[in-house]
């Protein structure tokens, strides 16, 4: 059993608090992440880990509370700092550009490196062309290590599923961050590619902090180090998936909405 | 590879040698053969690198240079075997192909929409104009410049509205820069001659060092048109470089993400208020260039000229030629240098009354249908056939 880490987390919320007009979607939310430990953030539907995690990359701003991330130095970020802040995404689905190869797709994840200027550009200086190769041979790096690699000159619309899956991992990691979001990494995905994705995930928590939102518990239970159990906007119950499965409070949440 | 590049590089010097001797034949003046001759022979070879895919792959920025050069002397050595009419055409389109790379890079790259790209090819016209006024002597090229950081300007402080506006919205604020624009023009008569417009002082000629290899025929008109035909296809080379270089860049990754996903393209780091004003800066500065041109060209400058029509026919020429593409653009500079011939040719066979009312509309008509068709037919334009027809015939 891992206990909680004793270095500074990589992303805190303190007391976040959402209303979206009548509707109390979050109340005093507090957890953090640290690095090498991978959080689920899981709940019925409707208890707000969505939006949980939408406050946590800037995309829904807290009535009250704040999102910080201490090893950056930033507090309630907003999305387009996030990448320079070390932390990157995945969206619901995929959320790739569809109309960009693969490969491009994944080379969107560098966007933020140096040499990307836009005099440089447009004089073809070369730093800039230096940059875009080396941009370029990192991209198809990474999609050789999630082994995508053959998938790389495709168009997002043309490969399967759990492909694509995987080039929203690669590009997420291509800003090398310290902590990644993953929005419901295991949805549509099969048993294969299912235990695939665990060990990728769990790989990953050599080099990074990982906080994910899922609801397929049999995905969760074995991969996480830490729970954070949401229901009706609240914290109900946060620790190890041990301590979680026996929590009173969290059997009592899941009873009363599952068939 | 090295027999590769060796043999190319040997086919390629045998059409340079018989590109030097065509050209050397046509031509009436020894020291433009010769010119246009080594040109020729230079670009044979470098062109014959540039099939290479690995020396495509690993010098981009080489390729460009050596691909736009290639276009810009092909049309060069074309301007002077034409006659004065083909080549002022021919510098109207080159200008026009100006103004459509950025149009086809604010909406191809970026998805934003402008109606008012005539309008700001207006900016450059009448900066040209009015510079010329106050200072004659000032050289082609920071008139070009400047004419083009005008367009900019104009752009970027149209263009920050543009952050907050989309799709329609954005359309409808482009649209009435566009109807403006010549009641913008009016409340500065004094600057702008009104509704007559300015004449340029004097004609644009060419430097001394240029004019001596046109021979002693140097201020006919046919040469003086050549002249200006070269100036046209010459800037719009280096337009054309820059925009592929912008294109492959980051840059011109950035603007594609937006287009395609603004949620995630903001994940990985991209500004959308300043992708989209960046994107609306250049289009305006590459219009405004284009303005300034065809004000170079016609050595006037008339308010009636960049009309609302003048952006809708932009619009259509960038979708008819293939939208977001480089070779898009350059399609629709050529239809347009040879629609007014076309027209008029089309006006005598079809034995119309040129002052009649379907002569006067036939441009609209033939454009209007050719948009149709492009949308319905080739949704990518004549660069997306083209491309299509030539993987199909690869594949076989």
């Amino acid at each position: 059993m891992t206990g909680p880490s004793s270095t500074t987390p990589l992303l805190a919320l303190e007391g976040v608090s959402v209303r979206f007009g009548g509707l109390q979607a979050l109340r005093d939310v507090s957890f953090a992440v640290s690095p090498g430990e991978i959080v689920g953030l899981i709940g019925p539907n409707g208890a707000g880990k969505t939006t949980a995690f939408n406050v946590a990359c800037g995309f829904v701003r807290p009535t009250s509370g704040r999102v910080v991330l201490p090893a950056a130095g930033v507090i309630s970020p907003r999305a387009t700092q996030l990448a320079r802040a070390g932390v990157a995404r995945t969206l619901q689905g995929v959320g790739l550009f569809p109309h960009v190869t693969v490969l491009e797709n994944v080379m969107a994840g560098g966007q933020i490196r140096p040499g990307g200027g836009f005099v440089a550009g447009l004089l073809g200086l070369p730093r800039s062309v230096r940059a875009e190769r080396q941009l370029r041979h990192d991209a198809a790096a990474m999609l050789e290590r999630l082994g995508v690699a053959s998938f790389a000159a495709a168009l997002p619309g043309s490969i399967p599923y759990g492909v694509a899956k995987k080039v929203s991992v690669a590009r997420a990691l291509m800003c090398e961050p310290s902590l990644l979001l993953l929005d419901e990494p295991a949805s549509g995905l099969d048993e294969a590619e299912l235990s695939d994705f665990a060990s990728l995930i769990r790989d990953l928590r050599a080099t990074m902090g990982v906080l994910l939102v899922e609801h397929d518990m049999e995905f969760v239970m074995p991969l996480v180090d830490r729970l954070v159990v949401l229901d009706f906007g609240q914290v109900i119950a946060s620790g190890t998936p041990g301590e979680v499965r026996v929590h009173e409070a969290v059997i009592a949440a899941y009873l009363g909405v599952e068939e | 590879m090295a027999r590769v590049v060796g043999s190319r590089l040997g086919v390629g010097l045998a059409l340079s040698v018989v590109a030097v001797v065509i050209v050397a034949l046509l031509s009436s003046s020894t020291r433009l053969a010769v010119a246009l001759g080594l040109g020729v022979a230079v670009l044979g070879v470098g062109a014959t690198l540039v099939s290479l895919p690995a020396v495509r792959r690993d010098h981009p920025v080489v390729t460009r240079a050596l691909i736009s050069v290639v276009v810009v002397d092909l049309a060069v050595v074309l301007t002077f075997r034409v006659s004065a009419t083909s080549n002022s055409n021919v510098a109207i389109g080159a200008a026009m192909a100006i103004v459509l790379l950025g149009l086809s890079f604010l909406t191809g790259s970026s998805g934003q929409i402008s109606l008012g790209n005539g309008a700001f090819m207006g900016v450059g016209a009448f900066t040209v104009g009015i510079w010329a006024d106050h200072h004659a002597t000032t050289p082609l090229v920071v008139v070009l410049v400047l004419a083009t950081v005008a367009g900019a300007l104009v752009g970027l402080v149209l263009g920050l509205p543009a952050t907050r506006l989309r799709g329609p919205y954005l359309a409808g604020m482009t649209l009435a820069f566009a109807v403006a624009f010549g009641a913008i023009l009016n409340v500065f008569s004094s600057w702008t001659g009104g509704d007559s417009g300015l004449q340029l002082p004097s004609a644009v000629v060419a430097p001394h060092w240029l004019a001596s290899y046109f021979g002693p025929g140097a201020s006919t008109l046919t040469t003086s048109s050549a002249w200006l035909a070269d100036i046209s296809i010459v800037v719009t080379g280096v337009a054309l470089f820059l925009m592929a270089n912008l294109f492959a860049s980051r840059t011109g990754r950035a603007m594609r993400l937006v287009r395609d996903n603004d949620v995630a393209a903001e994940l990985v780091g991209v500004s959308l208020p300043r992708a989209r004003v960046v994107a609306f800066t250049v289009s305006a500065a590459y219009a405004a260039l284009g303005g300034a041109l065809w004000t170079l060209v016609n050595n006037a400058v008339s308010p009636s000229t960049y009309g609302f029509v003048l952006s809708i026919t932009i619009l259509s020429l960038v979708v008819i030629g293939g939208i977001g593409t480089i070779p898009g653009a350059i399609i629709g500079g050529i239809i347009y240098a040879f629609s007014a011939g076309a027209i008029s040719w089309l006006t005598a066979h079809l034995g119309l009354n040129p002052q009649g009312n379907v002569a006067s509309q036939l441009d609209g008509i033939i454009f209007g249908g050719l948009l149709v068709l492009t949308i319905v037919f080739a949704p990518m334009g004549i660069a997306g056939l083209v491309r299509h027809g030539w993987r199909r015939w690869r594949r076989g």
